[in-house]
């Protein structure tokens, strides 16, 4: 374990001494003054539609720093050749690999926290109320969806020779997820065998990131999800997780370095 | 002599040229006719999207609805026959709705487990905003200044009037909102006037101004215009067509009606009400009212006003 | 506790045995190569050991073997008795690569203490080392800045730092002298010695055959894969005739 934290110190140092998290957080938040300032009929009440673009740009620069982060870890230690002078070090392969997900996992999770905080702030600016239960699911729903997503980038970059190629092709399939996954058994419904056969598998083996995405609940001042639930979104999330990182480890531990 | 070997393929090089430069030179020309030229707007917003800033607008404007219902809002892929009109303007009386089938449960039961399990995340249970919301905290009734709901769908409806300030329902839709439900009859009248600026003689909007100077500022006279001019420009426009727009004629012609009759101008009344008979579903309610108004003409009094418009005209 | 001391030193640090790597062909037409050829090698405690052969000779995937990087395709690798597969065998080994590249984000001090938490060097012991090594490679006065600031071989004795920080008993070097000035050379030579009279084993590769000759006590001659020549430098030049350059020329066909 403690090779594992070790690895993943690093990855948080990383995070934090690169520009991408400042350059995207301060972004957000400037998008969000701009909007803020914005009058709309003079009422100075309206929040919901800036609580949708906070959150918006919340999930893109989170997916992003998910995305591009865990997409260039390994690939990046190959190329700079920091990888061996690791590995020549009592240290499993596997333990790199699981410390490169939790040091990603981690360094998201404080990203989170800061843009969940601005977010927070903003709402209640207006809003003159924290609805801490329903901000605690939301960013912790969040921030486990992202563990699926950094496991899947993980073992993307094994399979995928270039960090970009690997970072495109999961943005396309978590967007494509998001956007289409809860759809995917009405659009199967309809058509003709062996299509909709083929099509309900795809529905039941892809990982369904949207019930992670409980923007709408935050937005529109819905109720918090019973605890029970969030406890199973994140088992079955966990559960795929689990599915990824041994995949990517299996490839790993197979994988010749020279 | 020796050919110089470039020189047929360079003669081909130029001939293509010259071609692809004609074809294109006549091409533009007709497509100039067909399109039109964009570079002559002066909306930014307009030379960029082009035709795609109208479906933007219909976007937000559906938007709107989907914020009316606190994100419960039926996908593409749904059973969109309860929400072909959005709901936050049927409401408004501004637009005829052609809703059918239930709008409670466009979801259907679960199809599957993940489905089930899913919809504890999104927004599952239909509620309207000017209702409580989804918080079931509804506004006193007649309490227009504790609509706080209700302001939410007010950015959407701006940016789709943005977009697209042709779109007459977004100006009439908002101004509801802004003076029945905000008590903001001030910014309802200035988007108003910002609609008719970019719709001339736009007889939906003509009738809203005017119901503003009925209900608001205690103006008859000048809801009387208004209303007056919004039944000759809908005269003007929507009588020659096949299918006129009887909502909106039904709209105006009643409240002219009603108003004629409280300011005690009972012929000019009764002309509107045989024009509201006519084009009603229900004539029969109609004809009671314009018996109960020819009564009060009984006996005929000296020096009321001659009809200012017939029947029909 | 003797005899297991007396057993310890009898078991040799490295010993390879019948060791055999081919890569596979990655196009079509192309087939596979055979880089280390039924590779008997055994190095014992407090040895200097110098890896020779020509470029492509396999002294580069035999070091990726015994450090894990490759797997052998026949043969095995054991290092303190610990096959090379098992991250064990390398609790007790430093190792410095031929290029030397570590993470520019860090300084110096931050890459040897995630270095000495990787070997489980507890925090005290660790920080005590970690200035220890800084004072022997001459990076005290930068060990704040980060790496992406210094010179290539200011980078280098970061690189031997790092191999020293767990106090090794076996330095394994890939071409330790590589880009280095005279001065750097002298200093890496300087290292060599004392770890040697503190009774630690050096395995290195290197092309700089003078070097080699002065400091190592045995040299292997590898080329195409096998090995040619093993042995005490002293013994091979009384044998042949010949220094150590003429004898590397001899093995490999250049004569």
């Amino acid at each position: 374990m403690k090779n594992i934290l070790a690895v993943s110190g690093i990855v948080i140092k990383e995070l934090y001494r690169r520009k991408d998290f400042y350059v995207l957080f301060i972004l957000t938040v400037l998008l969000c003054l701009v909007m803020a300032s914005v009058n709309i009929f003079n009422d100075k009440n309206i929040i919901r539609y800036l609580k949708e673009i906070c959150l918006l740009l919340v999930w893109i620069a989170s997916l992003v720093i998910a995305i591009t982060t865990t997409a260039r870890q390994i690939p990046a230690e190959r190329e700079n050749r920091t990888l061996f002078p690791l590995l020549a070090k009592p240290l499993t392969r596997s333990q790199l690999l699981l410390g490169k997900f939790l040091g990603c996992w981690l360094a998201c999770g404080l990203a989170l926290l800061c843009f969940y905080l601005f977010f927070g702030l903003l709402a209640s600016s207006r809003e003159h109320y924290w609805p801490l239960v329903n901000y605690f699911q939301a960013a912790a729903l969040h921030w486990v969806m992202l563990g699926v997503v950094i496991a899947l980038t993980l073992f993307g970059s094994l399979v995928f020779t270039a960090p970009s190629s690997n970072a495109t092709i999961c943005f396309v399939v978590v967007g494509g997820i998001l956007l289409l996954g809860r759809h995917l058994n009405k659009v199967a419904l309809p058509l003709p065998e062996p299509r909709r056969s083929l099509l309900y598998s795809l529905y039941y083996a892809i990982p369904h990131f949207e019930l992670f995405d409980v923007r709408d609940l935050i937005i529109h001042n819905w109720p918090p999800i019973a605890w029970r639930v969030c406890g199973l979104a994140s088992l079955y999330a966990l559960a795929y997780t689990a599915v990824f990182l041994i995949a990517a480890c299996m490839i790993f531990r197979r994988r010749a370095l020279n | 002599m020796n050919a110089n070997p470039y020189r047929l393929p360079g003669l081909l090089l130029i001939a293509l040229f010259v071609l692809c430069f004609g074809l294109a030179a006549h091409l533009d020309l007709w497509f100039q006719a067909w399109q039109g030229n964009r570079s002559q707007s002066a909306n930014p917003m307009g030379v960029l999207l082009g035709d795609s800033r109208r479906m933007f607008a219909n976007h937000f404007f559906v938007k709107a609805d989907a914020y009316f219902h606190s994100g419960y809002y039926p996908s593409v892929f749904d059973n969109r026959e309860a929400f072909r009109t959005p709901h936050m303007a049927e409401d408004t009386g501004t637009v005829g709705g052609h809703n059918q089938g239930d709008e409670l449960g466009f979801l259907g039961p679960p199809r599957d487990w993940i489905d089930a399990f899913s919809r504890q995340f999104f927004p599952s249970i239909h509620t309207h905003l000017d209702e409580g919301g989804a918080r079931g905290k509804a506004a006193p009734s007649g309490d227009l200044g504790e609509s706080s709901g209700v302001r939410e769908i007010l950015p959407w409806l701006r940016l789709s009037a943005e977009l697209d300030p042709n779109s007459v329902q977004t100006y009439t839709v908002t101004a509801y909102w802004l003076r029945q439900r905000m008590g903001k009859v001030a910014e309802a009248e200035q988007f108003l006037r910002e609609g008719l600026r970019e719709n001339p003689g736009s007889y939906e909007i003509l009738y809203e101004l005017g119901r503003i100077f009925a209900e608001n500022h205690n103006d008859p006279a000048r809801a009387c215009n208004l209303w007056e001019l919004a039944l000759r420009n809908w005269q003007k426009l929507e009588s020659a067509k096949s299918d006129p727009d009887k909502f909106l004629l039904m709209q105006i012609v009643s409240h002219l009606a009603t108003l004629e009759e409280k300011q005690g101008n009972y012929r000019q009344a009764l002309v509107y009400m045989q024009l509201w008979k006519e084009h009603s579903p229900e004539p029969a309610r109609i004809q009671q009212r314009i018996e109960e108004l020819r009564q009060k003409l009984q006996p005929p009094s000296v020096g009321k006003a001659e009809p200012r418009l017939k029947a029909g005209t | 506790m003797k005899q297991t001391n007396l057993a310890e030193s009898a078991e040799p640090v490295i010993e390879i045995r019948d060791l055999c790597v081919t890569y596979r062909g990655r196009g079509r037409g192309q087939s596979d190569r055979l880089a280390v050829n039924n590779l008997k090698l055994t190095v014992q405690r407090g040895e200097v050991f110098g890896f020779l052969g020509p470029n492509g000779a396999g002294k580069t995937t035999t070091m990726n073997v015994l450090l894990g990087f490759v797997n052998s395709s026949s043969g095995e690798a054991f290092m303190f008795g610990a096959n090379v597969r098992e991250p064990i065998a390398r609790q007790r080994i430093g190792y410095l690569p031929e290029l030397t590249y570590y993470y520019k984000f860090l300084t110096a001090e931050e890459l040897l203490r995630f270095y000495a938490r990787i070997f489980g060097i507890p925090r005290p012991e660790a920080e005590r080392r970690i200035d220890a090594v800084l004072k022997l490679v001459e990076l005290e006065t930068v060990r704040k800045r980060p790496i992406k600031t210094y010179s290539k071989g200011m980078q280098q004795r970061v690189g031997l730092a790092q191999a020293l920080i767990n106090d090794p008993d076996l330095l394994v070097l890939d071409e330790p002298t590589s880009g280095l000035d005279p001065i750097g050379r002298m200093k890496v030579r300087e290292i060599i010695q004392r770890l040697k009279n503190e009774g630690k084993t050096v395995f290195f590769s290197s092309h700089e055959l003078g070097e080699v000759e002065t400091v190592c006590d045995r040299v292997a001659i590898l080329h195409q894969g096998q090995l040619k020549v093993e042995g005490r430098v002293a013994d091979l030049a009384r044998q042949h005739q010949c220094n150590l350059e003429q004898l590397f020329l001899k093995v490999i066909g250049y004569n």
